[in-house]
């Protein structure tokens, strides 16, 4: 412990001494060499310093940039975010647009008068029974209009107009098990009768057995029907059932010219029909 | 090797110095590295290291100055070595005899170089901001640098 104690008590005096002397002679030669030697230990920083110094000066402005990057990084993310949203909303409307466009087109070609709607509830629980389509009795919408819609290009069949609100009317759709169409198919042009099944396949009823029917042929509906106007697409036959023991006519499935599933807009024709096809309220209006 | 490592802190410490006064300033306040690093390594080294730290650690101050050249110098070497005596007086390991030993130091080493001052040169004006300001951070430092310290000294044997 002495030992280390005057150890201490050389080095403080030694040090100090020499302190003492700069002190004492700043402008000497010893001084100047102290002086120039303990220069160097700025050299790291100055050299360095001097060398690096954007980086170097510029940390704190840096590391706020870091957070107001991180910031900016959160911002655009959500922003991105929020335009993938409305990407996908913008390509729906897009691909709306596009099939507005093409029933625009045809809607020139129909020969019938009447007006779009668009299908605005489909209820789950009678999926293939009704839709409710956005125009009602303000916009001249009556019990009994049939309606198209447009599929591949052509108009089908899909249903006609079951009851009318102001500004609203259901649609009862051909695949309803209610509904159905006197229709007629190639060759000869035999009417008969398809109904709804309450699935998305329709039923072709009282074929008369010598009838050529056969796969593939369209049904159009039948100038004897009055609810509908003639040459309406309403289906293809897809499959045919022979005769029953106990009946005298063929059935047959028919594929709908309007798929339920993707109706979107329908062309509600405006049929004028005679008062006493309507329903009775509306046969009061008139 | 210690020796190369104990080269390099000083360095290090005299370079961080230079940057936090030229970045980090605070109305013109920055804790005193120097003062602080000399005051820990008076702490942990032994006497005649410390000292010689105290020596060089001033010596840089000196040189950042432009007045009175060896008066850090004298001021830290005379630091150092009143640290040996006191620590084996008291613990300065722990935290509150650190922050009492920076702060009673700091100003003690401030009237001294006053006093160098109106000794070897001219009395000069004593920035009362810096005095009353400087040895708080200069206690706020210490602790932190001696933590630094103690673990180099642990792993790498300097000091």
């Amino acid at each position: 412990m002495s030992r280390e104690k005057d150890a201490a008590n050389y080095a403080v005096v030694f040090f100090a001494a020499i302190s003492v002397l700069l002190l004492l002679f700043p402008v000497s030669k010893i001084a100047h060499t102290v002086r120039i030697a303990a220069s160097y230990s700025l050299y790291p920083s100055l050299h360095y310093g001097a060398r690096y110094t954007h980086y170097i000066r510029n940390v704190p402005d840096n590391f706020v940039k870091l957070l107001e990057t991180d910031q900016d990084n959160r911002l655009l993310k959500e922003k991105v975010k929020a335009l993938e949203v409305r990407l996908q909303g913008a390509s729906a409307l897009e691909a709306e647009n596009a099939r507005l466009a093409e029933e625009m087109r045809l809607s020139r070609a129909l020969p019938w008068t009447g007006a779009w709607a668009r299908v605005i509830n489909k209820t789950p629980a009678d999926w293939y029974g009704s839709v409710f389509i956005d125009r009602g009795a303000d916009d001249g919408i009556q019990v009994n209009d049939t309606v198209i819609g447009m599929e591949g290009g052509r108009a089908g069949l899909a249903g006609r107009i079951f009851e009318v609100y102001p500004e609203f009317s259901k649609v009862l759709l051909l695949t309803n098990s209610a509904a159905s169409a006197v229709c007629s198919f190639a060759p000869d042009g035999l009417e008969a009768l398809v109904e709804g099944k309450g699935t998305w396949m329709l039923k072709l009823n009282y074929v008369p057995e010598e009838a050529r029917l056969e796969e593939g042929v369209e049904v159009l509906t039948s100038p004897g029907g009055l609810l509908f106007p003639a040459g309406v697409l309403v289906g293809k036959v897809k499959k045919i059932y022979q005769r029953e023991s106990f009946m005298n006519f063929i059935t047959a499935d028919i594929v709908p010219a309007v798929n339920v599933n993707t109706l979107k807009e329908v062309f509600v024709i405006r049929r004028n029909l005679p008062a006493e096809l309507l329903g009775a309220r509306q046969a009061e209006k008139k | 090797m210690s020796i190369i490592l104990e080269i390099a802190l000083y360095l290090f410490i005299g370079a961080g110095y230079w940057w936090w006064a030229q970045n980090l300033a605070i109305f013109g306040l920055v804790p005193n590295l120097v003062f602080s690093s000399a005051l820990c390594a008076a702490i942990l080294a032994g006497p005649v290291k410390g000292i010689a730290w105290g020596f060089f650690l001033g010596l840089y101050a000196d040189i950042l100055g432009s007045s009175m050249f060896g008066a850090n110098a004298l001021t830290y070497t005379i630091m150092a070595y009143a640290v040996y005596i006191v620590k084996r007086q008291f613990d300065l390991d722990s935290l509150f005899s650190q922050l009492v030993a920076a702060l009673s130091l700091s100003w003690t080493c401030m009237l001294f170089y006053q006093g160098l001052g109106i000794i070897f040169s001219r009395p000069a004006s004593l920035d009362l901001r810096v005095f009353l300001a400087e040895p708080f951070l200069n206690a706020l430092a210490v602790p932190v640098l001696f933590q630094i310290f103690y673990r180099l000294k642990r792993k790498f044997d300097v000091l």
